[in-house]
């Protein structure tokens, strides 16, 4: 009997299976990719993203996104940006290679700022985004902002220091043992050495070689004097070597020492530092006003910066090398998924062109209409051969907010990437804060805000000022009295009108440097010094008395027993050359007088006839 | 519970059936492929389709799905390191361009590691895995297959009316 390959009854029944999947597919392809869009832009922005709905247009080879809001992941209370509705159209042909290219979106009744009606899940976990929010997190807390410090000056009393807690005292104490140590290293050097019996034997031959001539040695006996002296003088040039070996060693060993005297010093100068942070002085150098009173809200901004630039790039990475990407959930094992970009074709994703028209609602002095566009936004920024470029713009003079320019440059397309962005606001209600460590808020009215941002490669640049002529100040002192340190600071701002504000990050993204300006710390400054510097001032001689004090006690005996050390080992050293070179004067000496007219061709090592 | 009952009444059934030992083995080594790889992949719809097409055992197949199941899980490690390798190989980065540049191609998810490695892996096992689930099935029914067709269970069993349903594709 023939063996049938086909089993053409199960046609009908395979048909129906797939009439099934495809029925499934169209009932549940809106659901699945609504939650897909909200996990995977979840994932890939490490914040809240919701979709209200979402429909498929296949017929236009579009997507419309409804009631979309991405919560800020540094205020998870408040949403970042929310869109009223989003129209994206995709490109067919490179859908059928599973790339999502956007040829054109338009978003409608966008709004930023908003407040949630529920908090925003924090996104936790190993993907890219919530790790670079925390590493951003981590540049931010790595600035140095210091706390003013407005104490009166008639609260110094005594300052009690424990020695223990110095650190000069401590590495004082570090630098005795070392010292010990390397002392006793050097005597072991010194005893390895060992020239006493080269310098004994070159002396013996010497005299010996003295207390003879050529006619009574006779021929054979000078030859064999000579050998013998050359040997000796060989043994004196080895034994010339060691020492030398020994005072390299010695040299290191007593720079060592030299360093730790000199860290010393610098450890007193902390000590310093320390004591007078115990004694709680009032600052009035007018950095670290500006620091203390703008510094947290300047990083705020620059940080928040970073962590959107450190997402592109990672999400945008130049060149054509193939990526790779964690695989998607499921039972199995995820893996990964890489990507093979070639030149000439379909990024995996690209926005070509966006266009936005949006408005700021509600009580936010940004409130109004606006127009913006996004071009080349790609995963691939090498294939679509351009930066990307985010560009917005508003001008109503008259209203809340005169002007608003913001321009945006993220180029990937070569190895060398610069994200730049540049946003000049004209006319516009600043927002009011408190000043930190004082019961004062600054109400800056209207004026100026620019924040530019670049990074190019891992350069950092950023510049946030602040400008305003209609400033106002409120004193809220339910809670607490004014000090006197207090009252005066307020004196001087409550009289100032307009304020100024320039914060600058710049440097290698890992060592960024902050300082902050404006003319209220300088202002504060001027009137601190003129009335409390004086104070002030003895205060800071009484803590670099006291330090030195107790300083003095610990230190002053380490010092001299490393100068101890220093010179003794200067001296051996000295000595053991100086042995050394007497006996092989003599024995050369002795040498040429025995060949004198002799055997003048003779050459001993060392001698030159 | 039915899935349960139908699953038991599939391999009984399978093993019993009148198909050759080669038409149950081949439908074991089709369906250790819905096993071993990830099942939601366009690969595995060519396999079922395969499967229900075929002269095959489909009962095989879905001993060939259960029993891999568990194999697929343990060798998801080596998959991975598999499909790395190959995705990863210079020599082979053209066709990978290629292909992940072609319409359709990439909705098979080729470039995932652990799909690409356990088709790979798939493909060198449905050799071995025909030649043994032949001689088993041989075995099987040379040996206690003719006691456990006279036994009360497997007469219950095939009373069942599911296994009429199941009968659609019995091997001819």
């Amino acid at each position: 009997m023939r063996l049938k390959i086909f089993r053409w009854k199960a046609i009908g029944p395979l048909l129906l299976f797939l009439a099934v999947v495809v029925a499934l597919v169209f009932l549940f392809a809106e659901p699945v990719a609504k939650s897909t869009t909200e996990e995977v832009s979840t994932e890939l922005l490490g914040t809240q993203v919701d979709v209200g709905a979402l429909d498929l247009i296949p017929r236009e080879a579009s997507v419309d996104l409804r009631a979309l809001q991405v919560a800020d992941p540094f205020d998870l209370g408040r949403n970042l940006i929310e869109a009223d509705e989003i129209r994206l159209k995709l490109n067919p042909e490179a859908l059928s290679e599973k790339k999502l290219v956007v040829e054109r979106f338009a978003l409608r009744g966008m709004r930023f700022g908003t407040a949630r009606k529920t908090p925003a899940r924090p996104v936790e976990g190993d993907g890219f985004a919530p790790q670079a929010l925390r590493a951003v997190r981590q540049w931010a807390g790595q600035f140095d902002v210091p706390l003013l410090k407005l104490t009166p000056i008639d609260t110094i009393r005594q300052l009690v220091l424990n020695p223990t807690q110095l650190t000069t005292v401590r590495q004082a104490q570090s630098l005795v043992s070392r010292t010990d140590s390397t002392r006793q290293a050097l005597e072991q050097s010194f005893k390895q050495l060992d020239i006493r019996a080269t310098v004994d034997s070159a002396r013996a031959l010497t005299d010996r070689l003295s207390k003879s001539n050529v006619r009574t040695l006779g021929l054979e006996g000078t030859r064999q004097a000579i050998e013998s002296g050359r040997r000796t003088l060989r043994e004196v040039e080895q034994a010339k070597v060691r020492v030398e070996g020994l005072e390299g060693e010695v040299r290191g060993g007593v720079e060592t020492l030299g360093s730790g005297l000199k860290a010393l010093d610098q450890a007193r100068r902390q000590d310093y530092a320390f004591a007078k942070s115990l004694l709680q002085l009032p600052s009035f150098s007018a950095p670290d006003i500006g620091n203390a009173f703008f510094g947290k809200v300047s990083i705020d901004r620059f940080q928040q910066a970073l962590y959107w630039a450190q997402l592109a790039r990672h999400y945008m990475p130049p060149g054509l090398l193939p990526r790779e990407d964690p695989g998607p959930d499921r039972l199995r094992a995820s893996g990964s998924t890489v990507r093979f970009p070639k030149e000439k074709e379909w990024p995996s994703f690209l926005v070509q062109l966006g266009e936005i028209d949006f408005a700021f609602e509600g009580d936010n002095p940004l409130r109004g209409n606006y127009e913006a566009s996004v071009r080349g936004l790609t995963s691939a920024p090498a294939l679509y051969g351009r930066p990307m470029l985010v560009q917005a713009r508003r001008s109503a003079a008259g209203s809340a907010i005169a002007s608003i320019d913001v321009d945006a440059v993220i180029d990937h397309v070569s190895p060398r990437v610069r994200d730049s962005v540049a946003a000049r606001l004209r006319g516009i209600q600043l927002p009011s804060f408190d000043l930190p460590g004082l019961p004062v808020r600054l109400a800056p009215g209207t004026g100026s805000s620019n924040l530019t941002f670049a990074l190019t490669g891992d350069q950092l640049l950023g510049r946030w000022t602040i400008g305003s002529k209609q400033v106002s100040w409120a004193l809220d002192t339910t809670g607490r009295a004014l000090n006197e340190i207090e009252r005066l600071v307020w004196r001087v701002v409550s009289g100032l009108d307009d304020l100024s504000v320039e914060a600058t990050v710049r440097g290698a993204l890992r060592s960024p440097r902050l300082s902050v300006a404006s003319n209220l710390d300088r202002a504060i400054a001027q009137r601190l010094d003129a009335v409390i510097g004086e104070e002030v001032a003895k205060a800071e001689r009484m803590v670099r008395a006291k330090v030195d004090s107790i300083v003095a006690e610990k230190v002053e005996p380490v010092k001299r027993q490393v100068t101890q050390v220093q010179t003794e080992v200067n001296q051996r050293i000295a000595a053991e050359r100086e042995r050394l070179e007497q006996v092989e004067a003599q024995l050369q000496a002795e040498l040429k007088r025995l060949t004198g007219g002799l055997a003048p061709e003779i050459k001993l090592p060392g001698v030159n006839f | 519970m039915l899935a349960l009952l139908k699953l038991i009444q599939s391999i009984i059934a399978t093993l019993h059936s009148e198909g050759t030992p080669g038409q149950v083995a081949f439908g074991i080594a089709l369906g250790s492929a819905l096993g071993l790889t990830p099942i939601m992949n366009v690969h595995n719809l060519v396999v079922l389709s395969a499967l229900v097409l075929l002269n095959v055992s489909f009962g095989g197949g879905m001993i060939g799905w259960a029993l891999f199941v568990p194999v697929g899980f343990l060798l998801d490690p080596a998959f991975d390191a598999i499909g790395s390798r190959l995705l990863a190989e210079p020599s082979l980065r053209p066709l990978w361009t290629d292909m992940f540049n072609t319409p359709l191609v990439p909705y098979t998810n080729f470039n995932n590691t652990v799909v690409l490695g356990s088709v790979v892996g798939w493909l060198v096992l449905t050799i071995p895995i025909f030649f043994a689930a032949r001689y088993g099935v041989a075995r099987y029914r040379a040996t206690i297959g003719e006691r456990v067709r006279r036994s009360r269970f497997y007469k219950a069993i095939t009373a069942s009316k599911l296994y009429n349903a199941y009968r659609l594709f019995r091997p001819e």
